[in-house]
């Protein structure tokens, strides 16, 4: 039989990772960590319910940021808005095959596929889904691993627009699904961050 | 027969020695909360937990001033990999480059203003903040000095050291400049290379830069 912490009274402290006694009685009262002040607890409060929340504002803005478009590229007066999607599939009619997969890997691919692991990992704690708990933690790992990647395209945008600002000759405007993926980026990191793999654990101890 | 020279010993190896990178006594593991005894650990270099595998501590004894060497030198690096252009495009005879802090400015003139401060926060002020406070908690620890902000330091820096991406901009940098090849000619300018540098800077000093240690120099301040 394996011991957490918690079964022993001990709660480790989210900000400085030190063990401290946390008495069950008295809930009222919040403990403070003896080495750094913060507030303890024995997992992070809430978590389920902000995971949730930022996930399912995430998957709501998803939609904005993919039909809207990102980037304009006009030169000579001539050129399209692109959505996201349509943007990979020029690269790709442009010969631009590598770029065309990074781009499509950090804009479409990560953050859709973060957002699948979260609910599938909180689906886990509260359905109680039958999975591995070594290959869900292996996974929680992998969403925290990945999610700043999506902000590759965001970085991109503002480098082309400053780059490419000549007037009428050549101009790249940014278009309103960039603050809608900006967003999702966001809330995606958010609902990664809130969300605490030790309640999988936990289910074996119940 | 001349006697070796001995290494000059700074004042801090005394405190730097009986803080480490591993807890002490006992710690529980961050994603199952395994509970775990590190009193016979101290000889093993990296420390998994045995039922998840998460990392618990990394000893890198050998190289325990290269987090302060690399947080200086990224400081110095800073203001010319912010500020000098990054690539150069030219097409018909017009000419265009852009640097970090230009690329939040154009964004924010053309209203994007949410945008541009997530990018403000992500290339610029979270790199900054994180090296500025590495190197100050790392000259505390070498002055044996700590102010009562150096908790609140350490919290910021990890809060910083997570939301500084250049490496994510760094690709962004090779994805634009592979896009534009075909429309105009794009030129690698000097800031570039200053920012490849603040990177590496950067990757050494998180990768050498202990928390647990920090920490402990901390707490046994206190208990002195």
């Amino acid at each position: 039989m394996t011991i957490t912490a918690r079964d022993r009274g001990l709660a480790r402290c989210e900000a400085c990772a030190k063990l401290s006694r946390l008495p069950l009685k008295n809930k009222q009262e919040t403990r403070h960590c003896p080495r750094c002040n913060s507030a303890l607890s024995y997992r992070r409060p809430l978590s389920l319910q902000f995971s949730w929340a930022y996930t399912l504002a995430a998957t709501v803005l998803l939609i904005p940021a993919n039909f809207l478009p990102i980037l304009t590229v006009v030169s000579f007066g001539q050129g399209d808005p692109d959505t996201i999607m349509s943007g990979v599939v020029k690269l790709w009619e442009s010969e631009l095959q590598l770029v065309a997969a990074v781009v499509f890997i950090a804009s479409i691919a990560v953050p859709v596929t973060k957002l699948v692991i979260i609910v599938m990992l909180m689906l886990v704690v509260q359905v109680r889904l039958p999975l591995s708990k070594q290959q869900c933690t292996i996974l929680y790992r992998f969403i925290h691993f990945i999610g700043r990647w999506s902000m590759l395209d965001l970085f991109m945008i503002s480098i082309l627009v400053t780059l490419v600002h000549m007037g009428n000759i050549a101009n790249v405007e940014s278009g309103p699904a960039a603050t809608a993926f900006a967003a999702v980026v966001v809330l995606t990191l958010f609902a990664a961050n809130s969300f605490d793999p030790r309640l999988l654990w936990d289910l074996d101890h119940d | 027969m001349p006697v070796a020279a001995q290494r000059f010993v700074l004042p801090y190896n005394s405190v730097m020695t009986t803080a480490s990178p591993i807890p002490k006594d006992l710690t529980a593991c961050p994603d199952c909360d395994l509970l775990l005894h590190t009193d016979d650990a101290t000889h093993d270099r990296q420390g998994h937990c045995p039922r998840c595998d998460a990392l618990l501590w990394d000893v890198s004894n050998h190289a325990r001033d290269i987090d302060f060497a690399a947080a200086i030198s990224g400081l110095l690096l800073f203001v010319p990999a912010v500020t000098l252009p990054i690539l150069h495009f030219s097409m018909a005879g017009q000419h265009g480059s852009n640097s970090l802090i230009d690329g939040v400015w154009r964004l924010w003139q053309e209203s994007e203003q949410l945008l541009a401060v997530l990018i403000l926060l992500c290339s610029v002020v979270a790199p900054l903040v994180h090296m500025l406070l590495a190197a100050t908690i790392g000259l505390c620890q070498r002055l044996q000095r700590y102010p009562n902000l150096y908790p609140r330091w350490l919290k910021w820096h990890n809060w910083m050291r997570s939301w500084s991406m250049l490496e994510v901009y760094a690709m962004g940098i090779i994805v634009a400049y592979v896009k534009m090849m075909h429309d105009g000619d794009v030129a690698v300018a000097p800031g570039t290379y200053c920012l490849s540098a603040l990177l590496l800077c950067i990757i050494l000093c998180n990768q050498y830069f202990s928390e647990e240690q920090a920490w402990q120099c901390w707490e046994q301040r206190t208990n002195a």
